[in-house]
């Protein structure tokens, strides 16, 4: 058997003393969507940065493919094919729409500082290719976007915003993509869109999955295939949106509040 | 070989405790905007120009004849004006850059560190030229049988006295839990009807009076003053609080006494030492923060994601 | 007010672009020699109102930089043709005057240096107090070379930059764990080690500095020679007068490509946002390391050239406000634009220098104007522009 896209087991971190994740199992396959979710502050954030080497795990190992990659840095990791975008999206400001997009393929372009300098024909080639690929994708996700390509990213609106971090993470290329709260900031067919462009998105790219951290229960009732539920730092359910809901401990964690009303 | 070796001791507790109230500032500052005042030495060294216009007027008011009464007044009057300084400072310069990136505060607060010093060139009379600086107080002080030269006692005690008056300010007094309640978030300090803008106008002045007190403290001690003292202060003050951990004050007092060890060491015990103490001051500082980049106290930072 | 600009840049656009590039290249070069040769205090001030005013107008009407930028793109060959031939025959038209000279020929060096420190500072807004530092390490070494082991100008000039490079690496360490602020003192202290070895080694002279660093020689003609061309007689400074503008020309192109290229995007990158630069797959800290040494490798270039010409190098030449000085013209010139960046060197070079009935308060005028431009400008005269791909 094939081992799953990624695998996280007994994943944990403490600050100080403070014990902010405390013994996650996970494993993703591929072409699947997995949706986290939570009450505020209960480490879905947190287990975002754990897996993409922000923080360091101080338990635990994470898995990609099979390979362990527990520990290395940030961008090693992104290397390998895990890209995200933030609970507060962190564009390039300043650079332009396309910049950003093309900066997404960092990982897989070549050019050093000697070929730029003595090989220039060979370093524009490739940024002009890659120009070319981002405006691909750009158009893709949004004709607006793609219209704007050369402003700069800091005076977009925030469901823009959103669209190109998800833009600017499948310039990679990558097998696994971790979506922050992608819909916050976004009105219902802004939110529509956003589901609409992650199904189109997995159907271009066989193989790629989605880690999604959400509360808009909309989206986390239609869109996933399973639902992880963390609180205290603590994977406390996983299943089925319509399974886990039903859980007494679910509800009583988060759904107590929150969705009961949505439902 | 004994006397020797307690007037090395001296000396390193006088610059350790010149360098703590220059870098108690720095930390201050950086604690409450997470902005670098460079320009501190340089204000701070307004403090002997000031005390010295002041004995001039005040001895030509009174006649050279009174005793310690004008010399006490010329120094009240000069840690005044120091401190008014560092709140203009503020206001006209460090304001404008709350909401900017770092490197902007950094170089801005450079350039007026520059600016300073030019005026105090340009426009103190003979300003370019070193000035003798008189000793606060003269002679010997007995310690149980202990001779010891009362002008370094003097520096030490009233460090002491100092840092004891900021802590209890900072932690037990009204308007020390209102720096710290901006200090960790404006936007609620503000809610509860804390006025921002009063704050930094007062740790401003508490920085500069107290930075003040370091500069006077060093002219006394080196018996001269020149316009341009203030960059080295300001940078040794500077260093310290950050081998100490900016924003912790306890770090600046390790932090001053550590490169103040350092210097005292090399000069020592190097034959041109006295040349190269700043060499070892500063790779010190850069072997601190290869090391533990937060400094000794300091806490170490997450990055909110 | 809109039509009338339109009607405006429809005329302009007709202009062919090959006489809109030429206008503006030889326009500058005039502007530049007028204030160059400027001696008498209101003419300096009436060239500096007239500078002003056409900086204004660029503000008031972007419409006519795009109409520039669009006419150099279009006729590239022609702009770069021209400005070679008006550098190569300036000297002539400067009528001999060695003051005018040897200002120009700072102001190179000190564009160099800009340019240098622009790939930390404006490209990647890493904060960087050592240009000097490293300037002055490429400067000792070569003299040391020359002096001692007889080296030739041409022999020192790649060691010096290698040696400096080492020393930029080895500066670039700590931004591995360090940065912003803490990173500015590791650059400070830095220089002020750099400075004080120098002042207090015997071997690099200590405070007296090195003396005698013989001239650099080409083809057996010696740059202490004036040079005498078509009847024409130039004034020997001419000789590093043309090694600084090709050293220029070699860091434009540098800085061109770098900009232009995947190195450049990442810097930019780090300069935005440091932790979504990493999870983009940018090795930050290999970043950093690597402005840290392009800096210093074109910094020991300028420091190379700037020891032959003076023949005289004291550890005073090298400290830390000529770095401050360095980061204040990348500043006011424009974080990452090239333009912008030499400008602002030749400005904050000549400036000084023109404003010598003001000399008392030059430096206080200079960080006046330093403090004005953060608070009122602070991404410079000519900010970054985006970059366009495909020949847009």
């Amino acid at each position: 058997m094939t081992a799953p896209l990624l695998q996280l087991s007994g994943l944990g971190i403490r600050f100080g003393g403070i014990v902010a994740l405390d013994g996650v199992d996970l494993t993703v396959a591929p072409s699947t969507i997995t949706c986290i979710i939570g009450p505020n502050g209960a480490g879905k954030s947190t287990l975002f940065n754990l897996i993409t080497g922000i923080y360091r795990p101080t338990s635990g190992t994470v898995a990609l493919q099979g390979e362990d990659i527990t520990g290395l840095p940030a961008h090693r990791i992104a290397t390998r094919g895990i890209a995200r975008t933030f609970q507060s999206s962190r564009l390039f400001e300043d650079l332009s729409i396309l910049d950003n997009v093309i900066i997404g393929m960092h990982g897989r372009t070549r050019t050093g500082v000697l070929t730029a300098l003595l090989r220039p024909k060979a370093s524009r080639r490739e940024l002009g290719a890659c120009a070319k690929q981002a405006e691909t994708i750009l158009r893709g996700i949004s004709d607006e976007l793609h219209a704007r390509r050369y402003e700069p990213a800091g005076i977009l609106p925030q469901a823009d915003r959103r669209r190109l971090e998800i833009a600017r993470a499948l310039a990679s290329r990558p097998r696994l993509i971790l979506l922050d709260e992608p819909s916050s900031g976004m009105d219902d067919r802004d939110t529509a869109a956003l589901m609409a462009d992650i199904r189109r998105v997995m159907a271009d790219n066989p193989g790629l999955s989605f880690l999604i951290i959400e509360h808009d229960m909309r989206l986390v009732a239609e869109l996933p295939d399973s639902v992880v539920v963390i609180d205290y730092g603590r994977k406390i359910a996983e299943g089925a949106f319509a399974e886990v809901r039903r859980l007494p401990r679910v509800q009583q964690a988060y759904l107590g509040q929150k969705a009961v009303e949505h439902a | 070989m004994e006397s020797l070796i307690l007037q090395h001791l001296l000396n390193w507790l006088v610059l350790g405790s010149i360098y703590t109230l220059v870098a108690i500032g720095f930390s201050l500052l950086f604690g409450l905007l997470n902005v670098i005042h460079f320009s501190h030495g340089d204000v701070s060294m307004i403090a002997p120009f000031a005390a010295l216009g002041s004995l001039q007027v005040l001895f030509g008011l009174a006649g050279s004849s009174v005793g310690i009464l004008p010399i006490l007044a010329a120094l009240a009057i000069a840690v005044l004006v120091t401190g008014l300084v560092g709140i203009g400072a503020d206001r006209l310069v460090i304001s404008r850059f709350r909401n900017s990136p770092a490197m902007m505060a950094l170089v801005a607060t450079v350039a007026l560190g520059t600016v300073v010093r030019e005026l105090i060139r340009g426009f103190y009379p003979q300003g370019s030229n070193p000035k003798s600086f008189p000793a606060i107080v003269q002679g010997f002080a007995e310690f149980g049988g202990l001779r010891l030269p009362a002008l370094p006692v003097l520096i030490v005690v009233s460090t002491v006295a100092i840092v004891v008056l900021m802590y209890l300010l900072m932690q037990k007094s009204p308007i020390g839990m209102r720096i710290r309640a901006v200090a960790e978030d404006g936007a609620t300090a503000r809610l509860m009807g804390i006025t921002p803008a009063r704050i930094f106008a007062f740790t401003f002045f508490l920085a500069s009076a107290v930075g003040a007190l370091g500069a006077l403290f060093f002219a006394s001690y080196a018996g001269v003053v020149r316009f341009d003292f203030g960059v080295q202060l300001g940078l040794i003050g500077f260093s310290a609080a950050v081998i100490g951990g900016l924003g912790s004050m306890g770090g600046a007092i390790l932090g001053a006494l550590a490169i103040a060890g350092i210097e005292t060491i090399v000069q020592a015990n190097m034959a041109d030492g006295a040349s190269y103490r700043l060499v070892f001051a500063f790779a010190l500082v850069i072997l601190m923060l290869c090391i533990r980049p937060s400094g000794l106290l300091g806490k170490p930072v997450f990055e909110k994601v | 007010m809109s039509t009338t600009t339109l009607t405006h840049v429809q005329s302009r656009a007709a202009l062919p672009a090959g006489l809109t590039v030429a206008a503006t290249e030889i326009g500058g070069a005039a502007l530049l020699g007028a204030f160059l040769l400027a001696e008498a205090t209101p003419m300096v001030l009436a060239l500096l109102a007239l500078m002003g005013g056409l900086f204004a107008a660029l503000q008031l009407r972007p419409l006519i930089e795009e109409e520039i930028l669009r006419a150099f793109h279009e006729a590239r060959g022609l702009a770069t043709v021209l400005a070679v031939t008006i550098v190569l025959i300036y000297p002539f038209f400067l009528g001999g005057n060695t003051y005018a000279l040897h200002l120009l020929i700072v102001s190179l060096l000190y564009s160099v240096l800009a340019l240098a420190l622009n790939f930390q500072l404006g490209s990647a807004n890493i904060p960087n107090f050592a240009t000097g530092a490293t300037y002055g390490i490429g400067a000792y070494t070569s003299a040391l070379l020359a002096i001692h082991l007889g080296w030739s100008f041409w022999a020192t000039l790649p060691a010096a930059a290698i040696v400096a490079t080492v020393f930029g690496f080895l500066l670039g360490i700590p931004s591995m764990r360090t940065r912003d602020s803490y990173l500015a003192l590791v650059t400070i202290a830095f220089g002020i080690v750099i400075h004080q070895m120098l002042n207090n080694l015997s071997w690099t002279g200590g405070p007296n500095g090195l003396v005698g660093i013989p001239a650099p020689s080409l083809l057996g003609h010696s740059f202490m020679q004036p040079i005498e061309l078509f009847g024409f007689r130039l004034p020997s400074q001419a000789n590093f007068y043309y090694l600084s503008a090709a050293l220029l020309g070699l860091a434009i192109l540098s800085a061109k490509r770098l900009h232009e290229s995947r190195v450049g995007l990442a810097w930019n990158a780090i300069r935005a946002d440091e932790l979504a630069a990493k999870c983009q797959g940018i090795n930050v800290v290999w970043y950093k390391i690597l402005a840290f040494g392009v800096d210093a490798f074109l910094a020991a270039f300028a420091g190379t050239i700037y020891a032959f010409y003076i023949s005289y190098i004291s550890p005073d030449n090298f400290t830390f406000l000529v770095s401050v000085t360095i980061m204040t013209m990348v500043i006011v010139g424009g974080m990452d634009n090239t333009l912008g960046v030499i400008l602002g060197a030749f400005l904050l070079t000549m400036l000084p220098e023109k404003l010598r009935v003001f000399s008392d308060y030059r430096l206080l005028f200079v960080s006046v104007v330093v403090i004005l431009f953060l608070i009122l400008r602070p991404k410079g005269l000519f900010p970054q522009r985006q970059r366009h791909y495909g020949g847009q």
